[in-house]
């Protein structure tokens, strides 16, 4: 458990010109919520996919669960780290269930039985995103919410303590981002998993996550607890912008453009 | 400065293509005019009467078409129109085709409006698609290739329909620029003139609309009209290129992309350097192809040349192009059903089939009128017309079979091996065969075939990979392959041997001549790839999601990929073989099967192979039957099934 979830050395990524992720040293820590967030553009998401695996880096190391993000093999990879896009693709065709079901490619692979376990790791994720009376809908005819429940079950089915989510509730209206990011907290803190998100309102970045890393520019710009987010250098820092912070009246901080 | 030396020495190249080609047709003191022909002998009447002209209007035809494509470029703010892409210049030829065959009276009036008509209706039918989808520049020029070769493969149909064999006439017709006299050069520069004299007054109101439309009516302009105006300019330069000389391809596409890659910005910089450099590049090409002539004594058609040009362009342009369609726009359309019992269905269509492969051959055609035959007849037709039977069944069956797993593995409805280039790349392939070896069999042509398809799939499966790429460019770099292998299989054509009408043959090709063998062949090549596609289903039900989702879930996305390419491109290939390089029935299987309510991937397979099948054999009997007792190429008759199919698909809004 004293293994770290993520540890970055040196972390950079190029796109032909430019240079995306800038020497970024972090370290993530296991069986938390950790938020990624910064301005637009400023390479949260770039990173969020180089942990993925989505995007190659060009330089630095990054170890996942302490082997060298690179030495994976992709089953064993999938197996443990799960991973959404920020735009979900149209899932066309598919009921809730099926889609869940591609979970469990990892483990049954492309031509293995979908056994018993199969269908109880699918059932199980169905009821843990509370999206069973739903299963036999076809993905695409879902609201918003729904079909982002959708796909957290089919992470869920891929069984890995790991999850990656890229804006999970950017396209969501306000209810149902709180719903969304309850589940995941509650999916981390309950069956103990880890989770990464990358978000871009920062009062839901510090009400949901345990841990928040700021980037600016391809680089680190903060990183520590909600609270030490939440004050108005902090914020200034991060977002170039004044800030400030006001309390509710049960003590929640809510920050605002000064 | 850079450009200007460029510019200037490719006048200065152009001028000497001429001139030497000039020289050897009159080599002392030249005629000068006013040209008296009786005072002239032979080759000083050639000369001032043919090549004089004829260097003139590929400089006119060249401004033309520049402008033509630049004008269409900056109305549509679409780097990738122009008449060629656009449909327009293959409507016009569509039309003189017709009116040839049919109406020959209707060119009495000159050949004007009539290639006036046809473009005009192909671009109001290209605009059409385009407007649904708020004029998304890589849509409109999907559906622009596609009416354009439905146009080509209509005006094949009709001229073979006729029983008149004159395949080549179709696919010569034109782009060659040879004149008798000074007609065509008056014509067209007097139509030059006034589009230009129109183009520098809409000049301003295009800068103001490269805002966007939105942008432009919010500053007082009438959106409507100024496109409406730009487009007539554009479709009447167009299609007087198209009456005078026939299809030149690519020129308007070439001449503003190069304009601005020598630093034209402005919409009326390009529409001035525009013309200048589609002279040149015309006058360039036309010296090359006489240079060529000269050497070899063969008549070339320099549009030939310039659509062999257009393949890579469009494919360097596409690469350059980015971020200037809306999201959502390219995006296909609603949702389609779900059928609870595939199963039934897919049995339903296996009854389907058997019972038409039964009927289609006891049916048939006399001279007098409709026939079935009686048991005797039967028994003797049998075994000649089940073997074509069966094969034109595989054919189909595999072009559907491919068809599905492009469809799955780019997530995208329109691909199919036709749009994709596979078909294009599979006749590469088999003139490559003819070519490199003295007299292969078929065996060899099948498997030279197969490989040109699956070069040409991974060509621009390759081009697939970059990450920026979304599915509309991959396919549009597909059509671009297959633009190029028609421009290469007319130059092959042009060469005029042995090969050349071994080409011919297959193309007009029909499955006449299909015995036990093959047909026995293509059946089990069908069943094995089947039955590997269907081994893929799960890559197929997880390639759809995108890349992002596959390499989450830990599928090997790179092997997956290469494997189903060369499952789709060897399908393709050896069905090419017997079908010919035009068909849809790639795009329409799937498609159909999806409709019906094939949903999960193995149910999609199965059910676009057997209604692959299912259209290939009717279309097999409509090529022996509709143009009767002359035989239609198979594929052209399969194609002109799936034509008005797909411009449907392509018009329907999105729920």
């Amino acid at each position: 458990m004293s293994e770290p979830l993520f540890t970055m050395r040196g972390l950079c990524v190029d796109v032909p010109g430019r240079r995306l992720l800038d020497g970024v040293d972090l370290t993530l820590p296991r069986g938390q919520v950790v938020a990624l967030i910064g301005h637009n553009g400023s390479g949260k998401s770039t990173l969020l996919k180089t942990l993925a695996r989505q995007i190659a880096f060009s330089a630095g190391e990054v170890r996942f669960a302490g082997r060298g993000l690179t030495d994976w093999a992709a089953r064993d990879f999938a197996r443990a780290l799960a991973f959404m896009p920020q735009n979900t693709p149209p899932a066309e065709g598919m009921t809730v269930r099926e889609l869940v079901a591609l979970g469990r490619y990892p483990w049954h692979g492309a031509l293995g039985r979908f056994g018993r376990d199969d269908h109880a790791a699918v059932q199980a994720a169905l009821d843990e995103c509370a999206i069973t009376p739903l299963s036999e809908r076809l993905v695409d005819t879902l609201s918003g919410g729904e079909r982002q429940r959708a796909w957290l079950a089919m992470m869920v089915a891929q069984e890995a303590g790991t999850l990656l989510l890229d804006e999970p509730i950017s396209a969501l209206d306000i209810a149902h981002q709180v719903e969304v990011l309850s589940l995941v907290r509650r999916m981390c803190h309950e069956q103990n998993r880890s989770a990464v998100v990358v978000l871009h309102e920062v009062n839901m970045a510090a009400r949901f996550c345990d841990h928040v890393v700021a980037l600016k520019g391809g680089r680190l710009a903060l990183q520590g607890s909600p609270a030490d987010l939440m004050r108005p250098e902090a914020l200034a820092q991060v977002y170039g912008l004044p800030m400030q912070v006001l309390r509710c009246e049960n003590g929640t901080p809510v920050a605002i453009p000064a | 400065m850079k450009s200007l030396l460029i510019i200037a020495a490719s006048a200065m190249l152009a001028l000497a293509l001429w001139y030497a080609a000039a020289l050897a047709i009159v080599p002392g003191p030249w005629p000068v005019p006013p040209f008296d022909p009786s005072a002239m002998g032979l080759d000083e009447i050639l000369l001032a009467f043919g090549h004089m002209p004829r260097g003139v209007i590929a400089l006119l035809a060249g401004a033309a078409l520049g402008l033509s494509g630049a004008l269409l470029q900056a109305v549509l703010r679409n780097p990738v129109a122009d008449p060629t892409t656009l449909g327009i210049s293959s409507g016009a030829q569509l039309a003189l085709v017709m009116a040839t065959i049919h109406a020959p009276g209707l060119l009495d009036q000159g050949r004007w409006p009539v290639a006036m008509a046809g473009a005009g209706a192909a671009a109001a039918l290209v605009m059409a698609i385009g407007a649904r989808r708020a004029f998304a520049p890589v849509t409109m020029v999907i559906a622009g290739m596609l009416v354009a070769m439905t146009a080509s493969a209509i005006a094949t149909a009709v001229t073979l329909a006729r029983g008149e064999y004159l395949l080549s006439l179709v696919i010569w017709n034109g782009g060659s620029l040879v004149q008798q006299d000074w007609s065509g050069v008056g014509k067209l520069s007097l139509v030059l003139l006034i589009c230009a004299a129109g183009a520098a007054v809409l000049a301003r109101p295009l800068r103001v609309l490269s805002l966007g439309a939105a942008g432009a009516t919010a500053l007082g302009m009438n959106v409507g009209l100024v496109r409406f105006a730009v487009l007539v300019l554009a479709v009447v330069l167009a299609a007087t290129v198209s009456a005078e000389l026939g299809l030149i391809g690519f020129v308007g596409l070439a001449a503003p992309a190069l304009a601005r890659s020598l630093g034209a910005r402005s919409v009326e910089q390009v529409l001035a350097l525009a013309p200048l450099l589609g002279a040149l590049i015309l006058s360039v090409c036309d010296g090359l192809v006489l240079t060529v002539a000269g050497l070899s004594g063969e008549m070339f058609p320099t549009g030939a040349l310039t659509g062999l040009i257009g393949g890579p362009l469009l494919l360097w342009l596409l690469m350059r192009l980015r971020g200037s369609t809306p999201p959502g726009t390219e995006a296909a359309e609603g949702l389609a059903p779900r059928i609870a019992r595939p199963g039934r269905a897919l049995l339903g269509l296996t009854a389907l089939l058997l019972a038409l492969a039964l009927l289609l051959v006891w049916i048939g055609r006399l001279p007098q009128g409709w026939a079935v035959l009686d048991w005797p007849s039967f028994r003797a037709f049998l075994p000649l017309r089940l073997p074509r039977l069966v094969a034109a069944a595989a054919a189909g069956a595999l072009l559907a079979l491919s068809g599905a797993i492009l469809q799955r593995m780019t997530a995208n409805p329109l691909a199919s091996p036709e749009v994709m280039g596979v078909a294009g790349g599979a006749s590469i392939g088999y003139a490559a065969t003819l070519f490199l070896f003295a007299a292969p069999g078929n065996g060899l042509r099948m498997i030279g075939t197969m490989l040109g398809g699956a070069l040409a799939l991974a060509l621009v499966a390759s081009y697939a990979r970059r990450r920026d790429m979304p599915p509309e460019r991959v396919l549009l770099a597909g059509i671009a392959v297959s633009s190029m292998a028609a421009a290469l299989l007319s130059a092959v054509m042009a060469t005029g041997s042995a090969q050349s009408w071994q080409v011919l043959a297959w193309l007009s090709g029909s499955s006449s001549t299909v015995g036990w063998g093959q047909a026995v062949l293509l059946c089990l090549l069908a069943l094995v790839l089947l039955a590997l596609a269907l081994r893929a289903a799960r890559w197929l039900a997880i390639l759809p999601l995108g890349a992002e989702v596959s390499l989450a879930l830990g599928l090997p996305l790179d092997r997956a990929r290469l494997g189903l390419i060369a499952l789709a491109g060897l399908a393709t290939g050896a069905a090419t073989l017997l079908v010919g390089p035009v068909s849809f029935v790639g795009l329409m299987a799937p498609h159909l099967a999806r409709r019906i309510g094939f949903a999960r991937a193995s149910d999609q397979v199965l059910g676009a192979v057997l209604l692959g099948a299912i259209l290939m054999t009717a279309a097999d009997f409509g090529a022996r039957m509709a143009g009767f007792p002359y035989e239609l190429p198979l594929g052209l008759f399969a194609s002109l099934l799936g034509a008005p199919w797909l411009i449907w698909l392509m018009m329907r809004t999105r729920r």
